[in-house]
């Protein structure tokens, strides 16, 4: 089927099976790889992308239904976004391969929390990361970038 | 512009393409031993190209130590084997035809328990062990034909009957193993499960044939143990097999050795084209995993706390195939001594075959096992005497001058200090109230022997190019060599390029494992600087390599050129009611010498810790009758954000003093400083990990 879809703030037409999940399409044929599939049950994150805004996991959304929703994939959040320039500068990633779902997540919630008017806990922000995983552990230094940004 | 990794513009191995590729899916064995007696390809669709066990048996077999595995199996040795290949176009038809072949199998009798594979009458998982002619395979190498053991290693203090009986259930002679003048014995065993290592990115290779040479792009962290291995399996001079490493999402030790790159190679040798290899989650669980140990460790001391003699056990189980297994039995055994002083010490080490997915290296690498056993024994003989648990390490603690139970004196140990900074972060009281409290001591080897080779290029004026075969899987090393070069340089770290390494142009190093890459890389840097300097060319060559090595019969010799050094501290609160266990504090303590990057170090520290608390608390394969339960990131838990409030960690520097590595010293400490702690509240934990349901089971006046 014929499918159109807003990434990154531009339409893009894509011909897909309906059963596809969103991750492969922006992987296989649009040749974003910041997704990335590792779990293929929705539950490390390193799929995550935002759709409105939300996180989600892209491996397990059917990509005909993110048709009529705005998805950013980190691909589309600037070099010198506050976020991105946060987890450099505070060393907050060993291998990479989750940091881009961590981003996506963490703006999500750093929006909430500035729309809220609030200053997130630590707690709270290692709650709102609790869907993405690290497995290289560098939750304590992701923690200290998203509490910068966040205050 | 901030680090390539944020915005995703690395690529590692999973996320690559070439054009005209072809997409391989495995075939796995659904028992844990079974024959294989026929496949049936009649229900694939048209287009797809099958590889069975008869069509790769003439390859012959490999393994890094023990040469035990055929490229696929003929005889399924545990569930998951992969006994076919099948290939397409494209992944989704190479899905669906793995799925239609129909494979034939005759079932054998398996055996899954490391003990009960010691015991009379259990089935053999190999009829014959033959040793590995590979460069991994270092050490002596003792497998015991007949039997289920690959490799038997054994520490014989000087005076010790060298023999001991191959057994499950050994009986201790405490006057022939130097317990005479020992007034106190402790003695008691203990069991850590399989792990995995769930590194986020899942293995993935591209292998292809050019003009008879064989490309493999894969994430490694051993690319010219690949290399050698691949060569002697397809017939062909090493120099006709070429390794690219890119960057890996994370590997901590699951991307070692031949894995998945022999089955694509194979497929692509058929093909005659471009074939990807890359596992789905549940097939990482089937791949590798650590090693389950059973440990048993009986400890001698004075009624004054002078520890005397120590018996250690360690029943290793390794699975289907011996992998590096043998390495990590006999660093197993001389971790599990510790760093302390004694009269007499012996260990026997098994390495042992059962029907389980392989096991391998894994951070930690056998140290983790034997820690948790030998220093809960530390602290079940302070109990016994009474003493303050840190005094009574500190009594027997290595100092430099000691002699290790190897034989060789320690230099540059600064075991009490490490185990100061812990017990000071957890507000430890010496000789006063400590409970919910518990430390641990640790030293683990570094790879010893070793060679590390590195090529220094001058690009331009301002501009140099480092050749380096250490691989990068997030440990930071690339950016480290860089800082080292451009230190001894006198230039700034970004005019200095360390590019992956590719085995066409990066000389020889024996592996990026052991945390050995920081230390050995700068001494061979060194060199290569100084070469650079006198050469007059644009080229400089260095080389380094640490001598040394064990006799496997009596352990003695050079274990480690330099030891990796460090303690552990947790303080914990348990719910007696529901077992479970809170972690309010935990600590740790390493030696790092200098430091080169302290970012980067800070965060192998952190996150050696939150592995190892994962381990600590919930991480545990199980397998019923040989088949992974659960293996997905539903069923097994791996630490997230919300495990890691209690963590806190220090790192010991000296003036002047050399680099060590720190990728894995803050992970062995912790699970034995986190029982400890549970063990001062009325508990006896003996197995990991300490789920509620355990930690209730172990209570005293349970």
């Amino acid at each position: 089927m014929d499918m159109l879809l807003q990434i990154n703030g531009a339409p893009v037409q894509v011909e897909v099976e309906p059963g596809v999940m969103l991750l492969e399409v922006l992987r296989d044929q649009l040749g974003l790889l910041g997704a990335r599939g590792t779990c293929g049950v929705g539950l490390c994150g390193a799929c995550t992308v935002l759709l409105d805004g939300d996180p989600i996991s892209s491996c397990i959304l059917l990509a005909p239904l993110a048709q009529g929703h705005a998805i950013t994939t980190v691909e589309g959040v600037p070099d010198d976004d506050p976020v991105v320039e946060a987890f450099d500068r505070h060393h907050a990633f060993q291998c990479g391969y989750c940091i881009p779902g961590m981003v996506l997540t963490a703006k999500s919630f750093l929006a909430e929390c500035a729309q809220a008017r609030r200053c997130p806990s630590r707690e709270q922000i290692a709650e709102s990361l609790g869907g993405n995983l690290c497995r290289c552990g560098c939750y304590v230094k992701i923690i200290d970038a998203v509490q910068e940004v966040g205050s | 512009m901030t680090d390539p990794r944020i915005r995703a513009s690395v690529r590692y191995p999973n996320d690559l393409t070439v054009p005209g590729m072809w997409h391989a899916r495995l075939v796995r064995s659904p028992h844990p031993a079974a024959r294989v007696t026929g496949v049936d390809t009649s229900l694939l669709p048209p287009g797809v190209v099958v590889l069975t066990p008869s069509d790769v048996e003439p390859l012959g077999r490999y393994g890094c130590q023990i040469s035990d595995q055929y490229v696929l199996a003929g005889v399924a040795r545990h569930v998951g084997d992969p006994v076919a290949a099948v290939a397409a176009a494209d992944e989704a038809t190479a899905r669906e035809a793995a799925n239609l072949l129909e494979v034939g199998y005759e079932k054998l009798p398996a055996v899954f328990d490391e003990r009960d594979a010691l015991c009379a009458g259990a089935p053999p998982v190999h009829d014959t062990h033959a040793v590995s002619d590979s460069d991994a395979a270092y050490f002596g190498l003792r497998p015991l034909e007949g039997t289920n053991v690959c490799h038997r290693f054994r520490i014989r203090t000087a005076g010790l009957p060298q023999g001991a009986p191959c057994t499950a259930d050994p009986e201790p002679d405490d006057h022939a193993e130097g317990f005479d003048a020992a007034e106190v014995i402790v003695d008691e065993t203990f069991r850590t499960p399989a792990v995995q290592h769930v590194a986020m990115e899942p293995h993935a290779c591209i292998a292809s044939w050019r003009d008879g040479r064989l490309e493999v792009t894969t994430g490694t962290q051993t690319p010219f143990n690949l290399r050698q291995d691949l060569a002697r399996l397809f017939g062909l001079p090493e120099t006709d097999v070429r390794i690219v490493c890119p960057p890996m999402g994370g590997s901590f030790g699951a991307k070692t050795f031949v894995r998945t790159e022999a089955i694509a190679a194979a497929v692509a040798q058929r093909l005659d084209r471009p074939v990807r290899l890359a596992l789905d989650r549940d097939e990482e669980f089937v791949t590798l995993t650590r090693h389950a140990a059973t440990v048993r460790v009986r400890l001698g001391a004075t009624r004054g706390g002078r520890f005397v003699a120590k018996r250690v056990w360690c029943w290793v189980n390794t699975g289907a195939y011996a992998d590096c297994g043998p390495g990590v039995a006999m660093k197993m055994g001389y971790a599990g001594v510790g760093p302390y002083r004694f009269d007499h010490v012996a260990v026997d080490s098994f390495c042992i075959y059962t029907n389980l997915p392989p096991a391998g290296a894994f951070r930690g690498y056998g140290a983790a096992q034997s820690v948790w056993a030998s220093e809960r024994v530390t602290d079940l003989m302070a109990a016994e005497l009474g003493v303050d648990p840190v005094e009574l390490r500190r009594q027997n603690l290595l100092v430099d001058g000691d002699v290790f139970c190897t034989g060789e004196t320690m230099h540059d140990v600064h075991f009490e200090e490490l185990l100061d900074a812990a017990a000071h972060a957890v507000d430890w009281q010496p000789g006063g109230d400590n409970r919910g409290k518990g430390v641990a001591v640790m030293l683990k080897g570094m790879q010893t022997p070793s060679r590390a080779e590195i090529g220094l290029r001058r690009v331009d004026d301002s501009h140099f190019e480092v050749l380096s075969g250490t691989t990068e899987m997030g440990q930071g090393s690339a950016r480290a060599i860089a800082q080292l070069a451009a230190d001894l340089l006198g230039v700034d770290a970004d005019q200095v390029e360390v590019p992956p390494p590719d085995t066409d142009r990066v000389p020889y190093d024996t592996r990026t494992t052991s945390s050995r890459s920081t230390h050995m890389m700068g001494r061979a840097l060194e060199s290569a600087v100084e070469d650079l300097k006198n050469s007059g060319s644009d080229y400089g060559h260095g080389q380094i390599a640490n001598e040394g090595g064990l006799d496997v019969d009596t352990g003695q010799g050079v274990a480690s050129s330099h030891w990796h050094q460090g303690a552990a501290a947790a303080a914990v609160e348990v719910d007696d009611e529901t077992g479970t266990l809170t972690l309010r504090s935990v600590h740790a303590a390493s030696y790092a010498g200098r430091i080169v990057n302290r970012a980067a170090a800070e965060l192998q520290q952190e996150g050696a810790m939150i592995m190892a608390i994962g381990t600590t608390l919930f991480e545990e394969l199980t397998f019923d009758q040989g088949q992974v339960v659960g293996p997905n990131l539903s069923d097994y838990n791996i630490p997230s954000a919300l495990d890691c409030a209690a963590v806190t960690q220090s790192i010991l520097e000296v003036e002047g003093a050399e680099v060590h590595g720190l990728g894995e010293t803050a992970l062995p400490p912790v699970p034995p400083a986190i029982g400890n702690a549970l063990a001062s509240l009325g508990y006896r934990p003996t197995e990991l990990p300490l789920t509620p349901e355990r930690v209730l089971d172990c209570a005293e006046d349970a």
